[in-house]
């Protein structure tokens, strides 16, 4: 095999992959586009169906009368009505202002704890242990704690979020960090990265998927401290979503509780589906993706 | 004869090394390693010196310590015993595994060791070219690692390495995990490019027709504790290609050697 041959070997390898990446023609990827919309969609679409038939069977048997368990069509309508009311979107407002603030105070505390927690060994032995068992804390048991310490406030609802989900965001940086491979250190330290230099350009960005799945985790847990804290800490100036469920509770109105339900699910399932896409994109660019 | 510890490699090198033709120079160097079944003495009394601008293969069978000595000669690790000394050149490796980073293109990743080594960016772009153009992969420079071939991740790793602009150039294995073909077509490869760049190679190989292949010299290992236990010199006409008789014979002349060894 002369150099001429390999070269041309390698010219080969590479022809394939380059027009995969190149664009076809306008129609062509649209169609594609469309087909893969329908292919990705589907399945919790068929989800969607399947509950809400399965609620229709248990309403039309009579389990429970309609007034306490209303019909799927109701409880739609009602959430129709819902969003279309001002107040909605003033209690959405509240619960949304509180999951940013929280999620975002915990993603700064978290990370910051998480990076300095990795680079001392010290630190890693003595916290690391304490962040894991926080993680397994159901953060609801703080609530009582954080009323006493705050008062019915805004205040004892951000610190619970806080600690609901600074741990597990903490754990995704430190475990990426720990898991970045030693091949890839040393390789980088023959080019020359030290100290800061090996931390910014191969340290952090290895131990990038690893804090993004931690935050999808820490954003559940915010999401669940949150529902929990507004309907522990009632702020009555203060309309939110857990002060609606509670309302609808007060009053049995099933339609309007269920109405609300749906919502803090699907603002819960877009956020983590925002997240996902994020942490897919990025490992899918690492070749890290899923085989499909 | 500077005697320096590894540390002192950054160091400029003494007016002496200048005229002295030795690249590297190792002596009395020795590694013990602390492990669970106490201490394990992996290198001992290891007394070399490469001449500036040779290719030397270092062979032994596995665990004698071959990638022991290419990691204290890189400074990845410091000896027990002995001093190493490089006259202050810059050193790049290559390992089995091309361990290019992931997150960042072909271009990425040799403008990354260009950063490294402390080129402004604003030549990055041309260099990068170069660099590719070397290796023989001209149009890859926007594709991610895990779209490259074993061998294409190789030369984007040699790319890599040549960024840092080192003098001399350690390789452990590097072709280990390629196909015969991609291997012979690395060698041709390796082979022009430390004549066109007149670079310093160590070449740490288990694979005695690699090691006449490409070597002037092959320094033979043997374990227990590791050491040098032989020279060969090659001596034959480049460029060489694997199937020619004079590098068969040397081979079976080293696996006599290799053999031997293993005989109680
Ligand atoms: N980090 C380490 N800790 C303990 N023992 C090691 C370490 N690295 C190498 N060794 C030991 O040193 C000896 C030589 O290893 P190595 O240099 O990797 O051999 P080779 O590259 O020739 O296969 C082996 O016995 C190995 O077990
Ligand atoms: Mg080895």
């Amino acid at each position: 095999m002369s150099d001429i041959d390999a070269g041309r070997l390698v010219g080969k390898a590479a022809a394939p992959a380059r027009r995969i990446r190149s664009a076809g023609p306008q129609g062509q990827r649209a169609a594609s586009l469309g087909s893969r919309v329908i292919r990705r969609s589907w399945p919790p679409l068929l989800a969607v169906i399947i509950t809400l038939l399965l609620w229709e069977v248990v309403y039309l048997s009579g389990w429970r009368p309609s007034y306490v368990l209303p019909d799927p069509a109701t409880v739609l309508q009602r959430t129709g009505e819902m969003v279309a009311s001002g107040k909605f979107w003033q209690a959405l407002g509240t619960t949304m202002f509180r999951a940013a603030a929280g999620f975002g105070l915990a993603l700064g505390i978290g990370t910051l704890i998480g990076l300095v927690v990795s680079f001392s060994r010290t630190l890693r032995a003595a916290i690391g242990s304490m962040i894991t068992g926080l993680q397994t804390m159901p953060s609801i048991a703080w609530f009582p704690f954080a009323i006493l310490l705050f008062g019915l406030s805004e205040s004892a609802i951000l610190f619970v979020v806080i600690l609901g989900a600074a741990p597990s965001i903490a754990n995704g940086i430190i475990s990426g960090i720990d898991d970045v491979p030693k091949a890839l250190i040393r390789t980088a330290s023959v080019l020359g990265a030290r100290g800061l230099s090996l931390y910014r350009y191969v340290v952090v960005p290895a131990a990038l998927p690893a804090y993004l799945s931690g935050l999808k985790q820490g954003w559940a847990f915010a999401w669940r401290s949150l529902m929990a804290g507004e309907l522990l800490v009632i702020i009555a100036s203060k309309p939110s979503l857990g002060v609606q469920l509670q309302f609808h509770r007060e009053f049995a109105d099933t339609a309007g509780l269920m109405s609300v339900m749906i919502i803090i699910l699907v603002l819960g399932m877009l956020i983590d589906g925002v997240l996902s896409r994020v942490s897919n994109g990025v490992r899918a660019r690492r070749g890290m993706g899923p085989v499909s | 004869m500077r005697l320096g510890t590894a540390g002192a490699r950054g160091r400029m090198p003494a007016p002496e090394a200048t005229t002295e033709r030795a690249a590297i120079s190792l002596r009395g160097v020795g590694k013990d390693f602390r492990g669970a079944a106490g201490e394990c003495v992996a290198l001992d009394g290891v007394d070399l010196d490469i001449d500036a601008g040779d290719f030397v293969c270092l062979l032994g069978q596995s665990g004698c310590g071959k990638s022991t000595l290419l990691n204290l000669i890189a400074g990845l690790d410091s000896p027990s015993r002995g001093s190493i000394d490089v006259g202050g050149r810059r050193v790049g490796m290559m390992f089995q595994d091309a361990n290019l980073f992931p997150w960042l293109t072909v271009r990425g990743n040799i403008e990354l060791a260009l950063r490294l080594s402390g080129v402004p960016a604003r030549e990055f772009g041309p260099r990068v070219e170069e660099l590719l153009e070397t290796v023989r992969l001209p149009r890859a420079a926007s594709m991610r690692p895990h779209e490259l071939s074993g061998g294409m991740r190789q030369r984007v790793a040699l790319a890599r390495t040549l960024a840092q602009d080192c003098s001399i150039l350690l390789m452990d294995e590097p072709f280990a995990a390629l196909d015969a073909i991609t291997r012979d077509a690395m060698h041709d490869e390796t082979e022009r490019i430390w004549l066109e760049r007149e670079l310093t190679i160590v070449f740490v190989t288990h694979n005695v027709r690699e090691s006449a292949r490409l070597g002037n010299r092959v320094l033979v290992m043997a374990p227990d504790p590791g050491r040098i236990d032989s020279e060969l010199r090659i001596g034959l006409q480049r460029p060489r290609r694997m199937e020619d008789p004079g590098v068969a014979d040397r081979a079976a002349e080293l696996h006599r050697r290799l053999s031997e060894r293993n005989e109680p």
